[in-house]
C-alpha cells in the first residue's frame, strides 16, 4: 500500500533523513494551478490562473487580501489556505489593534511558518497541503515572499509555485535583472506573460480565468478580474503575438 | 474608632449590616481568593510615587521632563530615581505615580525591545534608512502602552502611573501623547501629569497655545520653557525635588540627561507670598 | 546502518535491541546534508558563521537571514531542516524570556544550552513526535560585571545587605552546540553541517585555549571563519552560496555586549582575505603538482 516503510506519517525520518509525508504535501502544490509573484521598488504583484471544477461552476478563488497592505496567492488545497487566511488576518487586525501599525510582512510569513513546523513534528497532524505567495508593502518597501508546507518561508524577487510553474520560474529567472525598476504597469505585464508561460498549447488567458493582486507603496492592496483585466491581457499579449511574430520572420 | 482595617471605608455593620459574600465566587464552589471572605481586592493606592512629568512639542522634536524624587507618602524616600526611560531612537516613556508599577512597564518594554530586536535582524544591516522607517516609532508604542493599562483597569487591576509618551511617529513628525491607569489617552502639544497638570500646564501653553505655535517652536525655546516649569514645580509641588531628568527626541535619536540641577533656585520670592498663615497684612 | 528494515527505524523513542534510537540517528541525516555552519569562541567574543546555499536564482540577495538573535547578547546558528531551526530559536526566545521574568536579568549561555539541550531530548522520547532536524550552534557573552537587574531605578544601597561586590567579575564568551539527541557540549570550536570535517580540521589547527595564551582575537576569528567556510564549501561548488556571519564580544567591543551581524565592510574583507587564501592554496598545490612533473 505504501511506498516505503518511512512515509506512513510526519514524525517518521527515513534512513536519508527525509519526511515523506512532508514531501508528498509539496506535491499536492504542485496540483494546484499555477500562480505567480514579482516584486519592484515600489510595488508588488500577484498573478493567478483560476480553475473551474466544470463548465457551469465558477472559478476557485486564488488570490486572497488580507489586510490594506497585502494579500496572498495559493496553489494546493484551498481550504487549507483559508484555515491560515484567517488566522493571517486575525493577527493583521491584532497588529493594528494593539500597535497602530500595519503588521511587517517577514513576521507574518515567519507566523504562519511557525505554525506548519508544527503540522511536521507532531503525530496526528499532518502538514497543510498548499503553497502561498504574500505580496505586499510596509514599512520596509514591497516585499513577497514564499511559503511551502514544509514550513519553509523565503523572501524572493520573483517566483511561481504550482502546476507546470517550471516554465513561469523559468520566464522570471530569464527577466529577472528588468523586475526591480520596471513600473507597476511592467511588472503586471511580466507577471501575465510568467503565468501565461505556464499555460498548456491549448489553454489561454481570459477575463474569466485570470485573477492580479496589486499593491504598491501609497497604494493599498487590490485584486483585480474580471473587465478590469481586459485592457492588460489585451496590451500585454498582441505585444507578446508582435515578437512573436517579428522573430518567426527572422527564422525564415 | 473602628480597629479593623478591612472594615474601614465599608458600610457600618449596625447600621446596615454584614458584609453579604454570598455571590463571592467561593460561595459557589470557586477559588477562595481571601480566607476572612472578603472580596478579593488588588492594589487600592499607589504606594511609592513619582511626580509630575512635563513635556512640550517643538518644531522637529519634543522635550520631557521628570524629577528624580520617589517619594513614599509625605517622605522623600529615594532621590535618584530616574523617571525617563528612553525606548528607542524614537521614544521615551515619563512615568509618573507608582514606581514598583513603573519597573513592571520598564521590564516589559524591555521585552518588547527585544523582540523588535529580534524583527530587525531578519532583514541584515543592508539598508539603515528602511530599518529606520520600520522601527517601532513613538505612536506605535503609545498605542500599545494604553492597551496595557486599559486591560489592566478592565481587570480590577491597575498599572498606577501616569505616562507621558514622547518622539516621533512613523512620518518623523514630532508625537507626545498621555496615557493613565483608567486607559484614558489624549494628546496636545504641551502635556502634564499630576501637579503639573496644574501648575506647569499654563506656563507651557502660554508659550505654546496650538500646535501651529508648536511647528514654529524653537528646540532651546522648549527647553527653556521646561526648564522654568521644573524650577515653578519645585518651588509649588511639595513631593519634588530639584535634581531632574530631560530628554529631547528629534531625528537625530535622543539625546538624554539625567540628574540636572535645577539652575538659579532662590526662595527669596517667598518673603512676597501673601494670604497664607499669621501673616496680618 | 544492518538494522534498517527490522522494524526498530520506524518510530521514535524505540531501541533497537543493540541500543540505539534509529530515528534520532536519520535525523542527524538531516543535519548532514545541510550548509556548514561553525562557531568560533575567540578570547574578546564569539564568531558564528554560515554557508548559506542558494537555492534558486530568484531568491532575494541579502535578505533570509538564517542566524538568529536570542535576547540581546546570544546567537544561534542552526544546519537541517530550516522550519525545526525556526522552532528552536523560537523556543530559546521563549526560555530566555522567562528566564529574564524569574531572575531579572539575562540568561547565561550555558544555561541557555542547558535548557535547549532538555527540550531537544524531549523530541526522543515519545513515539508521537519526532526529533529535530537540526544541530544548533549557541554562541554569546555573558555580562562580565555585575548588571543591575532588569527595571531597576536609582543606584540602591553602596553597602552592606543589597550593596556591591567591587571589582566582582565573571562572564565572557561561550560557546555550545546541540545535537538532534539533545546532548550538547561546550566548544572552543563547533563545525556542523555538509562540510564539518573539513571545517573541524582547520579549527583543530587555530590556538583557541584561552590558558594557553595567544589565543586568536575576534578580528582575526571572523577572517579565519570566513575563511573556514569558503574551505569548507569546497566540496560543494557545484552550488552557489552566500556567506552569513555574526559576533558577540564584551560591553567594551565592538558589538557592546550585543549579537549582531558583522558589518559589511570587514566581511567583504574577511571574504576577499578567504578568496586569496583559497587561491594562493590551489596555487600551491599547482606548484607542488608541476615540481613533481619535473621531477
Amino acid at each position: 500500500m505504501f511506498r516505503n516503510n518511512y512515509d506512513n506519517d510526519s514524525v517518521t525520518f527515513s534512513p536519508q533523513g527525509r519526511i515523506f509525508q512532508v514531501e508528498y504535501a509539496q506535491e499536492a502544490v504542485k496540483q494546484g494551478s499555477v500562480v505567480v509573484g514579482i516584486v519592484s521598488k515600489t510595488h508588488a504583484v500577484l498573478a493567478a490562473l483560476k480553475r473551474n471544477a466544470e463548465e457551469l461552476s465558477s472559478y476557485q478563488k486564488k488570490i486572497i487580501p488580507i489586510d490594506t497592505h497585502y494579500g496572498i496567492a495559493l496553489a494546493g488545497l484551498a481550504s487549507d489556505a483559508r484555515v491560515l487566511s484567517n488566522f493571517m488576518k486575525q493577527q493583521s487586525l491584532a497588529s493594528r489593534l494593539t500597535y497602530d501599525r500595519p503588521i511587517p510582512l517577514a513576521q507574518i510569513t515567519a507566523r504562519i511558518g511557525d505554525r506548519a513546523q508544527t503540522n511536521t513534528q507532531q503525530y496526528g497532524k499532518r502538514p497543510y497541503g498548499v503553497g502561498l505567495l504574500i505580496a505586499g508593502v510596509d514599512a520596509k518597501g514591497p516585499h513577497l515572499f514564499e511559503f511551502q508546507p514544509s514550513g519553509v518561508t523565503q523572501e524572493m524577487i520573483a517566483c511561481g509555485i504550482g502546476a507546470r510553474s517550471q516554465m513561469a520560474r523559468t520566464y522570471l529567472e530569464r527577466n529577472l535583472d528588468e523586475f526591480e525598476g520596471s513600473t507597476r504597469e511592467e511588472l503586471i505585464k511580466h507577471a501575465l506573460r510568467a503565468l501565461k508561460d505556464s499555460l498548456s498549447q491549448d489553454k489561454e488567458l481570459t477575463m474569466e480565468n485570470t485573477s492580479l493582486g496589486v499593491s504598491g507603496v501609497e497604494e493599498d492592496f487590490r485584486m483585480y478580474e474580471g473587465q478590469e483585466i481586459a485592457n492588460w491581457l489585451e496590451t500585454t499579449f498582441e505585444r507578446a503575438e508582435e515578437e512573436g511574430g517579428e522573430s518567426m520572420e527572422v527564422d525564415t | 474608632m473602628d480597629h479593623f482595617p478591612q472594615a474601614w471605608g465599608r458600610p457600618r455593620d449596625d447600621i446596615y449590616g454584614s458584609y453579604n459574600p454570598s455571590y463571592l465566587p467561593h460561595n459557589k464552589g470557586g477559588y477562595q481568593a481571601h480566607p476572612n471572605g472578603q472580596p478579593n481586592t488588588h492594589t487600592q493606592s499607589p504606594i511609592v510615587t513619582g511626580t509630575s512629568v512635563i513635556a512640550i512639542k517643538f518644531k522637529s522634536g519634543v522635550v520631557i521632563a521628570a524629577d528624580n524624587l520617589a517619594s513614599y507618602g509625605s517622605l522623600a524616600r529615594f532621590t535618584d530615581v530616574k523617571r525617563l526611560k528612553p525606548f528607542n531612537k524614537k521614544a521615551v516613556v515619563g512615568f509618573g505615580g507608582d514606581v514598583s508599577d513603573m519597573q513592571y512597564l520598564d521590564r516589559l518594554l524591555s521585552s518588547l525591545d527585544v523582540q523588535e530586536n529580534y524583527r530587525s535582524g531578519s532583514s541584515g544591516h543592508g539598508d539603515e534608512e528602511a530599518e529606520n522607517r520600520a522601527m517601532m516609532s513613538a505612536k506605535n508604542l503609545h498605542t500599545y502602552l494604553s492597551k496595557v493599562m486599559y486591560k489592566r483597569r478592565t481587570d480590577f487591576n491597575p498599572l498606577w502611573n501616569a505616562l507621558l509618551v514622547a518622539g516621533l511617529d512613523e512620518k518623523s513628525t514630532p508625537f507626545l501623547a498621555f496615557a493613565d491607569l483608567l486607559g484614558t489617552t489624549y494628546s496636545s502639544p504641551t502635556l502634564a501629569t499630576g501637579f503639573g497638570a496644574h501648575l506647569a500646564q499654563p506656563i507651557m501653553r502660554r508659550a505654546v497655545p496650538d500646535e501651529e505655535a508648536s511647528q514654529n517652536l524653537e528646540r532651546e525655546k522648549a527647553v527653556e520653557v521646561v526648564k522654568q516649569c521644573m524650577k515653578v514645580l519645585f518651588y509649588r509641588d511639595a513631593r519634588s525635588m530639584n535634581v531632574y531628568s530631560m530628554a529631547v527626541i528629534d531625528e537625530n535619536g535622543v539625546d538624554l540627561k539625567e540628574d540636572i540641577k535645577l539652575e538659579a533656585e532662590s526662595w527669596a520670592f517667598a518673603e512676597g507670598i501673601k494670604g497664607y498663615g499669621t501673616q496680618t497684612v | 546502518m544492518t538494522s534498517i528494515g527490522t522494524g526498530y527505524d520506524l518510530s521514535n523513542s524505540v531501541f533497537s535491541p543493540d541500543g540505539r534510537n534509529f530515528q534520532v540517528e536519520y535525523a542527524v541525516k538531516a543535519v548532514e546534508n545541510g550548509g556548514t555552519a561553525i562557531g568560533i569562541r575567540c578570547k574578546d567574543g564569539v564568531v558564528l558563521a554560515l554557508e548559506k546555499l542558494v537555492t534558486s536564482k530568484l531568491l532575494k540577495k541579502d535578505a533570509n537571514k538564517r542566524i538568529a538573535t536570542v535576547d540581546r547578547n546570544i546567537g544561534v546558528v542552526y544546519s537541517g531542516l530550516q522550519p525545526d531551526g525556526r522552532h528552536f530559536v523560537s523556543r530559546a526566545r521563549d526560555e530566555a524570556a522567562s528566564w529574564r521574568s524569574t531572575y531579572k536579568a539575562p540568561i547565561p549561555v550555558s544555561s541557555l544550552a542547558n535548557r535547549m539541550g532538555a527540550y531537544v531530548q524531549a523530541y526522543t522520547l515519545y513515539s508521537s513526535v519526532r526529533p529535530f532536524g537540526i544541530t544548533g550552534i549557541v554562541g554569546g557573552w555573558d555580562a562580565e560585571k555585575e548588571v543591575d537587574v532588569d527595571g531597576a531605578v536609582g543606584s540602591g544601597p553602596k553597602t552592606g545587605s543589597g550593596g556591591k561586590v567591587q571589582g566582582a567579575k565573571e562572564g565572557g564568551p561561550y560557546l555550545y552546540m546541540i545535537e538532534p539527541s539533545g546532548s550538547y557540549w561546550g566548544y572552543y570550536g563547533a563545525a556542523t553541517g555538509k562540510g564539518r570535517q573539513a571545517a573541524k580540521s582547520e579549527l583543530e589547527k587555530m590556538k583557541l585555549d584561552p590558558k594557553a595564551g595567544d589565543c586568536v582575537s575576534l578580528e582575526e576569528g571572523v577572517k579565519e571563519a570566513a575563511r573556514i567556510i569558503y574551505l569548507a564549501h569546497e566540496d560543494n561548488k557545484d552550488k552557489d552560496f552566500e556567506l552569513e556571519m555574526t559576533w558577540v564580544s564584551a560591553m567594551s567591543g565592538p558589538t557592546q555586549g550585543r549579537h549582531e551581524e558583522v558589518p559589511k565592510e570587514l566581511r567583504e574583507e574577511a571574504e576577499r582575505l578567504a578568496k586569496k587564501a583559497l587561491e594562493g592554496e590551489d596555487e600551491e598545490e599547482e606548484e607542488e603538482e608541476e615540481e613533481k612533473m619535473e621531477e
